[in-house]
């Protein structure tokens, strides 16, 4: 399977994907989507400094990511595609470009008003609103911040209350 | 633009210091930045209390990177507020240089140069070293490293500011663990079997004679890692491993 994690995370790139999710895998490359960050040189420069020589980078719009991704899934090149927040993964789901595979949602941090569901996932309203919608189109959700972790379905994660 | 003079400099490298002090799962080390940051935030809000108290609120939030390089990243803040930078994009970039900093240091400093140092040490205690000669050996030697990661991280930050990344890139920091690996793996390779049976005893010549051969095969495999490649680590692990077995058929 080309696409070997899809993730939400807030860090994007970091230790725990790259090394992680990465290590034992095989990776041919990292793709970020985020509409912003594809317009932003310096913060591609930052990102592009923690991937080792190895892993080529790419930075995409939703709207490239739309176009590009089911061309790689097509070839034998092992990538993972990381979004820094559900809206943007949403996106992606609603344009039929994740497929079946499955979303894993592996941090989103304390912020203004987040709250806390597990360690290293705090949501917003919004936040929850944008997991409702993407549930919808695309059932395969799950959070899990590293392999040796346990999964957490997106029933339990919509339903906890715990502050 | 803000002068950092070196009086600023020394308070921040040592508050620095500090930077997991009150680490929390929730804003990890947000606290520490904050921290470190407030001689050049008391220094640019001086005639604003309100406003001061609202920059610490935003740079008290989450944030965890690499300990030693957080330098980096404070000094970069630093010049981006001092140049009023906007808010948002300070968030971003605070979010953002986690990434090269973590990658640099986990592997430059947890994964070669804590177990290079436990080694060295390690091998002096048993070559006959009291034992608080080869702690202070480890620990000085560790932490000259690491506190010029901190001094470096602070001059670069400063330096380059939100376009630290471009430097980091070139940076043979990046570089230099993959070169460390074979110098490693080839003096852990001579070394711990070695240690296992310690290094005194009608062996020691043979000990020594391995550990010298490791040393050579290090050395190459730091410029050459295509040449020592594996043979850097079978060669002293079979020789210790040698060494080993003949200390014990004679003793």
């Amino acid at each position: 399977m080309p696409i070997l994690l899809c993730r939400v995370d807030d860090r994007l790139i970091h230790g725990q994907v790259v090394v992680g999710w990465g290590a034992r895998t095989g990776l041919d490359y990292v793709a970020v989507v985020d509409d912003e960050l594809a317009r932003s040189e310096w913060e591609q420069d930052l990102y592009r400094a923690g991937l080792s020589e190895s892993v080529e980078d790419r930075f995409l719009s939703v709207a490239e990511a739309v176009e590009l991704v089911p061309q790689w899934v097509q070839n034998a090149e092992r990538g993972f595609i990381l979004t820094r927040d559900i809206g943007t993964m949403r996106r992606l789901a609603e344009h039929g470009v994740l497929a079946d595979i499955e979303v894993n949602l592996g941090g989103l941090h304390d912020a203004p008003g987040r709250r806390r569901i597990l360690p290293y996932l705090f949501l917003s309203a919004d936040d929850r609103r944008e997991l409702e919608r993407l549930r919808r189109v695309h059932p395969h959700v799950t959070a899990q911040d590293v392999p040796s972790a346990r999964r957490v379905g997106l029933d339990d994660l919509l339903q906890s209350r715990s502050g | 633009m803000l002068a950092l003079s070196p009086l600023v400099r020394l308070r921040i490298l040592l508050r620095s210091l500090a930077i997991q002090g009150s680490w929390n799962y929730q804003t990890m080390q947000g606290a520490g930045i904050g921290f470190a940051l407030i001689p050049v935030l008391a220094r640019l809000h001086r005639r604003d209390p309100a406003s001061l108290a609202e920059s610490l609120k935003r740079h008290t939030r989450f944030y965890n990177g690499h300990p030693y390089l957080a330098t980096v990243a404070i000094a970069a803040v630093a010049r981006m507020e001092s140049e009023q930078a906007q808010a948002e994009e300070i968030e971003r970039f605070k979010s953002a240089i986690v990434s090269p900093l973590g990658s640099i240091g986990d592997r430059l400093v947890w994964a070669r140069w804590r177990p290079l140092c436990s080694l060295l040490g390690l091998t002096l205690f048993l070559a006959g070293a009291p034992w608080w000669v080869a702690s202070a050996a480890f620990l000085a030697l560790y932490n000259a490293v690491h506190l010029a990661l901190r001094v470096w991280g602070l001059h670069l930050g400063w330096r380059e500011g939100r376009d630290v990344g471009r430097a980091l890139m070139g940076s043979p920091l990046r570089r230099l663990p993959d070169r460390l690996t074979i110098p490693l793996a080839a003096v852990a390779g001579a070394l711990l079997p070695l240690l296992a049976l310690g290094l005194g005893g009608p062996s020691g010549a043979g000990s020594l004679s391995v550990i010298g051969i490791a040393l050579v095969l290090a050395v190459v495999g730091a410029w050459r890692p295509a040449v020592a490649g594996r043979l850097a680590v079978l060669v002293p692990l079979v020789g210790s491993l040698v060494v080993m077995a003949l200390g014990s058929s004679i003793g």
